[in-house]
C-alpha cells in the first residue's frame, strides 16, 4: 500500500483522537489506533524495502515549503512511536478513565492523540523549521501530559522543571537550525556532510536533542516528570518521547560532520549515563522514579552503541563501528518496548495499591499474578539476561566492542574498559530489578492497600502481553530483526550497503530458543516434583522469632544497602538515624532518601545565583520616576559622548 | 542684530537659573512663562520681517506667555497644592549644577562644528543649557507641576536649536509643536486634578506603588 495515503490515514487518525477525545471515548480510541496501525504499516514497509517515502507538495507554511521524508531511520523511530503508543492508548482506556479522573481524562485524551501525532511529524518533517514546529508541539502536549495530576503540588513542580529543560534544550535546538540556514542558505535538512565547516555544531545537537534524551548530566527533569506523571503516560515518556532526543542524535549525527572528539563524547557520556543511572536507580525507594533513573541507564546503553558507531566510522569506518551502532538502534526498539512495559506493570500496582512507595508494597504477586509475571518479564529484559531482548541488543553492542579490543587499535583499550562497565551495568540493573521485584512482589504485604491489591482488568493486561510478546520475539528470532536494523543503519550511513547478519546473532537465534525451552521444561520439571512430593506452606525460617511481621522483611534501602554504600561519593544520601537507647527503647527508625544529587548541587545553585542577580537588576526598576529620567539622560550623555568624540578627535 | 539676540538668550539663561533657585512653584511657572515671551521675540530679531513670523511670534508668546501658565495656575489652585516645592537636589546644588551646566553648554557648544553665521551667537549654549536645565528640574523635583515647568523649559531649549533651522523649517511646523505642547499642559492639568481627587496626593513618591 502507498506509504504516503498510509501517513495521511496516521495524520487523519491521531486527528480524530484529537477532535473526539473529549467526549467520544470509542472513536478516540478506534482513530488513535487506527492512526498507529496505519503507521506500523507504513513503517515496516519502509524498514522491509528500504524505499524512501519522499513528498514535497506545492504550498509552503510559515514561507517553507513543505517536505516529508519517511527513510529507514525515521521508520524505526515511527514505528517504536505507533507501538508503544497504540499499546499505552488501550492501556489508558481503563487507567486514566473518565470515571475516575473526570476533570483530567477528557483532555488528557486530546493531548495523547496531540503528542502521537507531533512525534509522527518530528520524525517524518525534513525541512528545519517544521520539524522546531513539530518538536515544540511534541514538547507542550508531553508536558500537558505529565501534568495531568495537577491538583498534585509535586506533579505541577515536576511539570515545570521538565517544561524549563525542555526549553532550555529547545535554545540549543533554535541555534542549531537558524545557524544550518544561515550557513547552507536552506531550512532543508539533509546530508550536510561535506560542509565540514558545521562540524562544531554537533555539539548544539548533542545539548539540545540530549536533554530530551536525559543524558546523565541533562536527566534533571526526567525522574520526577516520569514518576508523577500517570504510569501510561510514564510509558510514553520513557519508552518513546525520550527516544525522539536520540532520534536527534542519531539524525543529526548522521547527516552532520560529526567531530571525532564528539564522537568519543557521545560514547563516553553513553558509558557514564548507564553507570551512573544504574547506580541512582539502586538509591530510589519509589518504584517510578527507579524505573525512570533505569532509562537513563538504558539510555547511556544506547548512545554508548551510537558513540562506538561513530568512532569506528572516523577510525576508518570500521566492521565493529557498525556492529556498536547496530546494537544501539536495536536497543532503541527494545527499551522502548520493555520499559513500557515496566511503567505499565508500575500502573496496575499503582492502580491496585494507590501508591508508588516500595517500603508500603510485598507480596503483590498473590493477587495480580499477571502484572507480577509480566513485570518479572521486562525486569529479565531489562537486566539484559538471555533470551530476551535486552541481551540481544547489548549483545550486539558486546560483539561491536569486543572485536575493537580484537582490531588493536587505539581503540582497543576504552573499548575494553566500555565492556567491563557494560557488564557492570548489566549486574547492577539485575541487582536492581532482583530489589524491585523482591521487594513489591514477594514477600508479605507491608500495609493494608497492599493486601487488598487485586489484579488489573483485561484493557491493562492485553497491552502488557503485546509488549512482552514483542520482547520475548525479539529474545527468541533476533535474526528477523536484522534486516531492519540494517536498512536503518544504511539509511544513517549509505556506504555501509549490505550487511550481512553476524555469525553470533545467528547463534544467538538458535541458542536463544533453546534455552527457553530448556528453562521451560525445568520449570515444568520441578513443578510436577513439588506437586507429586506434596510439599506444604509454611512461613520463611524465621530464626526462632515468635512473632515475625511483615515489617521485619528486608526493604528496599536495606537491600540495596551494600550496593549503595559503594556509591556513596556520588548518591551522597541522608540518613536520619534515631538509634535505640537503653535497654527497652521506644522510639527508633533510619530515614533515608536519596537526593537529586546533580539537580541540588549542580542546577540548583546555579539557578539561584541567577535569580540574585536578576533581583540586582530588578532594583533598577523601582518606579521612581525622577530616576529613570536620570537614566535617560546619562544614556543620552554617553550617547552623545560617543558620537562627538570621534568629531574632535 | 545679534548683540541683541544675545541679550534675550542670555535673559532666558540667567531664568534658567532663577527656575532652578526659587523654592516657590508660582515663581518657577512665571520663569518658564518670562523665558517663553522672550525666546518668542527672538524670530523677530533673527528675520526680515514677514506677517507669518511675526503671526507665530505673537502666538508663541501669548501660548507660552499667557495661556500655558494659567492652565498651570489654574490647575495649581483647583488641586489646592503646596506651594512649596519639595526637592530632591536642593536648590543650592541644583543652582551648582545649573551653573556648571551653562558653562560646560559654552564650552561645548565652541567645539561643535556650526555654521559661521551661528558661531558667535548664545542660541546653541542657550539651547543646550535650557535642555540641561529642563532635565535638573524634571529629576530633582518631586511635585507633578514642577515637572510639567521642566518639561517646558526642556522645550524652550529645543526650540532654541530649531531657530538654527528657522530657514528650512516650515512655519506651520513651528505652529504645530505649540499646538502640541498646549495640549500636553492641557491634558497634565486634567490628569492632575484627577490623580488628586483619586489619590488626595500629587507626590509622584507615592505614585510609585501604581509602577506594577
Amino acid at each position: 500500500m502507498n506509504t504516503g495515503l498510509l501517513l495521511a490515514l496516521f495524520a487523519a487518525g491521531m486527528t480524530t483522537g484529537i477532535l473526539a477525545g473529549r467526549s467520544a471515548v470509542r472513536i478516540w480510541l478506534g482513530g488513535t489506533l487506527v492512526g498507529a496501525g496505519a503507521a506500523i504499516v507504513a513503517a515496516s514497509q519502509t524498514l522491509l524495502t528500504g524505499a524512501t517515502w519522499d513528498w514535497q507538495p506545492a504550498f509552503a507554511i510559515g514561507a517553507q515549503p513543505v517536505h516529508l521524508r519517511l527513510d529507514a531511520v525515521g521508520a524505526w523511530f515511527l514505528m517504536l512511536i505507533a507501538v508503544v503508543g497504540g499499546a499505552a492508548t488501550v492501556y489508558s482506556r481503563d487507567y486514566w478513565s473518565s470515571e475516575n479522573h473526570p476533570a483530567s481524562a477528557p483532555a488528557g485524551r486530546c493531548w495523547w492523540s496531540a503528542v502521537l501525532l507531533s512525534m509522527g511529524l518530528v520524525v517524518l518533517c525534513a525541512n528545519g523549521l517544521h520539524f522546531l514546529l513539530a518538536w515544540e508541539t511534541f514538547a507542550i502536549a508531553a508536558y500537558f501530559l505529565v501534568t495531568l495530576d495537577r491538583k498534585n503540588s509535586e506533579t505541577r513542580a515536576a511539570g515545570w522543571l521538565y517544561l524549563a529543560a525542555s526549553h532550555g534544550g529547545t535554545l540549543c535546538l533554535f541555534g542549531l537550525f537558524t545557524t544550518l540556514a544561515a550557513r547552507t542558505g536552506s531550512w532543508e535538512l539533509g546530508d550536510m556532510r561535506e560542509h565540514t565547516e558545521l562540524a562544531p555544531l554537533f555539539w548544539l545537537v548533542l545539548a539540545g536533542f540530549g536533554v530530551k534524551a536525559g543524558l546523565f548530566g541533562l536527566h534533571i527533569w526526567l525522574p520526577s516528570a516520569h514518576a508523577n506523571a500517570p504510569s501510561h503516560v510514564s510509558a510514553l515518556m520513557s519508552g518513546v518521547a525520550i527516544k525522539m532526543g536520540i532520534y536527534g542524535i542519531v539524525r543529526f549525527s548522521g547527516w552532520l560532520p560529526v567531530p571525532v572528539s564528539a564522537a568519543w563524547f557521545v560514547a563516553i557520556i553513553g558509558v557514564g549515563s548507564a553507570v551512573l543511572g544504574v547506580v541512582f536507580a539502586l538509591g530510589q525507594h519509589d518504584l517510578k522514579r527507579l524505573l525512570a533513573y533505569h532509562s537513563v541507564e538504558n539510555v547511556g546503553i544506547i548512545l554508548m552503541g551510537v558513540g562506538f558507531g561513530l568512532v569506528g566510522l572516523a577510525n576508518g569506518d570500521t566492521a565493529w563501528g557498525r556492529l556498536a551502532f547496530a546494537g544501539g538502534l536495536l536497543h532503541v526498539w527494545n527499551h522502548g518496548l520493555f520499559k513500557s512495559l515496566l511503567f505499565l506493570g508500575a500502573g496496575s500496582v499503582l492502580h491496585a495499591t494507590g501508591t508508588r512507595e516500595m517500603s508500603r508494597l510485598g507480596g503483590l504477586w498473590r493477587g495480580m499474578p499477571w502484572t507480577a509475571g509480566l513485570f518479572a518479564l521486562g525486569a529479565a529484559a531489562i537486566s539484559g539476561l538471555p533470551p530476551l531482548n535486552g541481551f540481544v541488543s547489548e549483545f550486539l553492542v558486546y560483539l561491536g566492542l569486543v572485536e575493537a579490543v580484537n582490531a588493536h587499535g587505539g581503540v582497543a583499550l576504552p573499548a575494553m574498559a566500555t565492556v567491563v562497565l557494560l557488564a557492570m551495568t548489566g549486574a547492577l540493573a539485575l541487582a536492581c530489578f532482583v530489589k524491585v521485584c523482591g521487594v513489591v512482589f514477594l514477600g508479605a504485604p507491608r500495609s493494608e492497600a497492599a493486601q487488598q491489591a487485586h489484579e488489573c482488568g483485561p484493557l491493562m493486561r492485553g497491552p502488557m502481553l503485546l509488549l512482552a510478546g514483542l520482547c520475548t520475539l525479539i529474545g527468541l528470532a533476533p535474526v528477523l530483526f536484522w534486516s531492519p536494523v540494517s536498512r536503518a543503519s544504511v539509511a544513517w550511513h549509505p556506504a555501509w550497503s549490505g550487511l550481512p547478519a553476524p555469525a553470533g546473532l545467528r547463534a544467538l537465534t538458535v541458542a536463544h530458543p533453546v534455552v527457553a525451552v530448556a528453562a521451560l521444561m525445568g520449570v515444568a520439571l520441578l513443578f510436577r516434583r513439588v506437586q507429586r512430593s506434596g510439599g506444604s506452606r509454611a512461613p520463611t525460617w524465621d530464626c526462632g522469632y515468635a512473632a515475625p511481621a511483615a515489617r521485619m522483611q528486608y526493604t528496599a534501602g536495606s537491600f540495596a544497602g551494600i550496593i549503595t554504600a559503594w556509591f556513596e561519593w556520588v548518591l551522597r544520601r541522608e540518613r536520619h538515624v534515631q538509634a535505640p537507647e537503653k535497654a527497652f527503647p521506644r522510639h527508633a527508625g533510619v530515614v533515608e532518601h536519596t537526593p537529586e544529587t546533580v539537580l541540588e548541587t549542580v542546577f540548583k545553585p546555579a539557578a539561584d545565583r541567577t535569580l540574585r542577580a536578576a533581583a540586582l537588576a530588578r532594583s533598577f526598576q523601582h518606579g521612581r520616576l525622577q530616576s529613570y529620567l536620570l537614566y535617560l539622560v546619562a544614556g543620552l550623555i554617553v550617547l552623545a559622548i560617543v558620537t562627538v568624540w570621534p568629531v574632535w578627535q | 542684530m545679534s548683540e541683541n539676540l544675545n541679550i534675550f538668550v542670555g535673559l532666558a539663561m540667567g531664568l534658567n537659573l532663577v527656575a532652578l533657585g526659587s523654592s516657590r512653584l508660582t515663581s518657577v511657572i512665571r520663569a518658564a512663562a518670562v523665558q517663553g515671551v522672550l525666546l518668542g521675540v527672538l524670530p523677530l530679531l533673527m528675520e526680515e520681517f514677514h506677517w507669518m513670523i511675526l503671526v507665530v511670534a505673537v502666538l508663541t508668546m501669548l501660548v507660552k506667555g499667557g495661556l500655558i501658565p494659567s492652565l498651570l495656575n489654574r490647575a495649581v489652585k483647583s488641586a489646592n497644592i503646596d506651594r512649596d516645592l519639595i526637592p530632591l537636589v536642593g536648590y543650592v546644588p541644583s543652582l551648582l549644577l545649573g551653573a556648571t551646566g551653562t558653562l560646560a553648554a559654552v564650552a561645548v557648544a565652541q567645539r561643535l562644528p556650526l555654521l559661521p553665521a551661528h558661531a558667535h551667537t548664545l542660541l546653541v549654549p542657550g539651547a543646550l543649557a535650557s535642555v540641561f536645565t529642563g532635565l535638573v528640574l524634571l529629576i530633582g523635583r518631586v511635585k507633578a507641576i514642577t515637572q510639567v515647568c521642566g518639561y517646558l523649559i526642556l522645550e524652550n531649549g529645543i526650540y532654541l536649536f530649531g531657530l538654527l533651522l528657522l530657514h528650512s523649517t516650515p512655519l506651520i511646523v513651528e505652529g504645530g509643536i505649540l499646538l502640541d505642547l498646549t495640549v500636553a499642559v492641557f491634558i497634565i492639568g486634567i490628569i492632575v486634578d484627577r490623580i488628586r481627587t483619586e489619590f488626595d496626593t500629587l507626590d509622584t513618591h507615592k505614585l510609585n506603588m501604581l509602577r506594577e
